[in-house]
């Protein structure tokens, strides 16, 4: 098992309620199962935003193979200005 | 008629300037930069063309072109005593000096930011903080554009309009206020929405643009204009209490079209989502000092990076794009 902490900002963190979450995960999960993870526990309402992934303050565009004590962020876009 | 100092400096060579003040007036408070003629009753034979009357504070000649019907002639705004100021103004970096003597900045950097040119999408929440800063610390010149007037719903968080400007184009109500703050900027205005016909010849001619728009159709136009002509793009967008600030396109690094591929119709507005009044003043001053800091060229700045800003705990987090 590996544990990650994960970063939520604008939209995920008021899907989720949290800014933070602490979780335990199976080795060799990747990113976009994680993702998978948190658009389920976010109960429809991040359906339609797409988000991107950053993994220890670092944007990762394609599928990473999540290492224990990483730090993951999930990032919509804002429209608001 | 009026005419403000600076439209005076601007004009010049077009008018012929008659100094109406009595003799002590003239010797004890000399019009700086200014040639003129005198005449105390405001007439001198043989001059064509626009006239502008300048006495002390500028009501004399304003009562004198109203009384005698005078035409093509001006009135000096604030009089001799407004265009000396205009003049001191004009040339007294003493008003930065307390920005020019941080190390980083100094006279050369105060003269980079004066000698700039920044284009502002929007003058909304994020773009009246902008503007104002960018005025504040004396970039050169400013480019307005933005289509949308004044509504009561702006006003807790859009500084430069006010109650008196409630259905004023918010170009016109921006220029005014940022106006009184310095006149030295040369502030250009367009009274319409950036799109595909204006946008590249909106951002041709500056040196950083600024996205301070609230839909995303429009942030991606930025974006793809400030690649193609190579102006650093400086993202600003808000959701509640977060609000997002990034240079993009700088020499080939990473756009908008990198940091969020995908559709363009996702995210809320301010309308929808809600925002505190000083959410956007906080970002928009973030996008000014970045647009500051790409301009004088100090490291390290945005370039690159994607800051996300929470106001309710006051966290920064900086990702690597």
């Amino acid at each position: 098992m590996i544990k990650i902490n994960i970063k939520c900002f604008s939209q995920v963190k008021y899907a989720l309620g949290k800014d933070q979450l602490k979780i335990e995960l199976e080795d060799g999960t990747s990113t976009s199962e994680l993702e998978k993870m948190i658009r389920e526990k976010g109960n429809g309402k991040l359906d339609d935003i797409p988000l991107r992934v950053a993994v220890n303050q670092k944007y990762a565009p394609n599928e990473v193979e999540l290492q224990d004590g990483d730090e993951v962020a999930f990032i919509p876009p804002v429209q608001g200005g | 008629m009026i005419i403000t100092p600076k439209e005076l400096n601007d004009r010049e060579y077009e008018l012929t300037v008659i100094d109406v003040r009595p003799k002590s007036q003239r010797n004890e408070f000399p019009l700086v930069g200014l040639e003129t003629l005198v005449s105390e009753d405001g007439f001198i034979s043989n001059v064509e063309g626009l006239t502008v009357l300048v006495c002390q504070f500028g009501i004399v000649t304003e009562g004198m072109i109203i009384e005698n019907e005078l035409a093509d002639t001006y009135s000096l705004l604030g009089g001799a005593q407004s265009w000396n100021e205009f003049q001191l103004e004009k040339e007294d970096l003493s008003r930065w000096a307390r920005q020019t003597i941080l190390s980083d900045i100094g006279l050369d950097g105060q003269k980079k930011i004066m000698n700039a040119r920044v284009g502002v999408v929007g003058l909304g929440g994020l773009g009246c903080p902008v503007a104002q800063s960018l005025v504040t610390v004396g970039i050169g010149k400013l480019d307005l554009i933005d289509g949308d007037c004044v509504e009561i719903s702006n006003l807790h968080r859009q500084p430069l309009h006010g109650n008196d400007d409630i259905g004023e184009k918010k170009v016109v109500s921006a220029k005014t206020s940022l106006n009184k703050i310095n006149s030295v900027t040369t502030i250009n205005i367009i009274d319409d929405y950036l799109d595909e016909q204006n946008g590249l010849d909106f951002i041709r001619n500056c040196d950083v643009i600024i996205d301070a728009t609230d839909n995303l159709k429009t942030r991606q136009l930025i974006d793809q204009f400030s690649k193609k002509l190579n102006v650093p793009m400086v993202y600003g967008g808000l959701y509640r209490w977060e609000g997002q600030v990034a240079i993009l396109n700088v020499d080939g690094s990473p756009g908008y079209k990198e940091l969020f591929p995908g559709s363009p119709s996702s995210g809320d507005t301010c309308a929808d989502a809600g925002i505190l009044g000083m959410l956007p003043n906080i970002i928009g001053n973030i996008q000014a000092l970045e647009s500051v800091k790409l301009i004088v060229g100090i490291e390290p700045n945005l370039v690159g990076k994607l800051l996300i800003y929470d106001g309710k705990n006051h966290s920064t987090d900086i990702i690597q794009l």
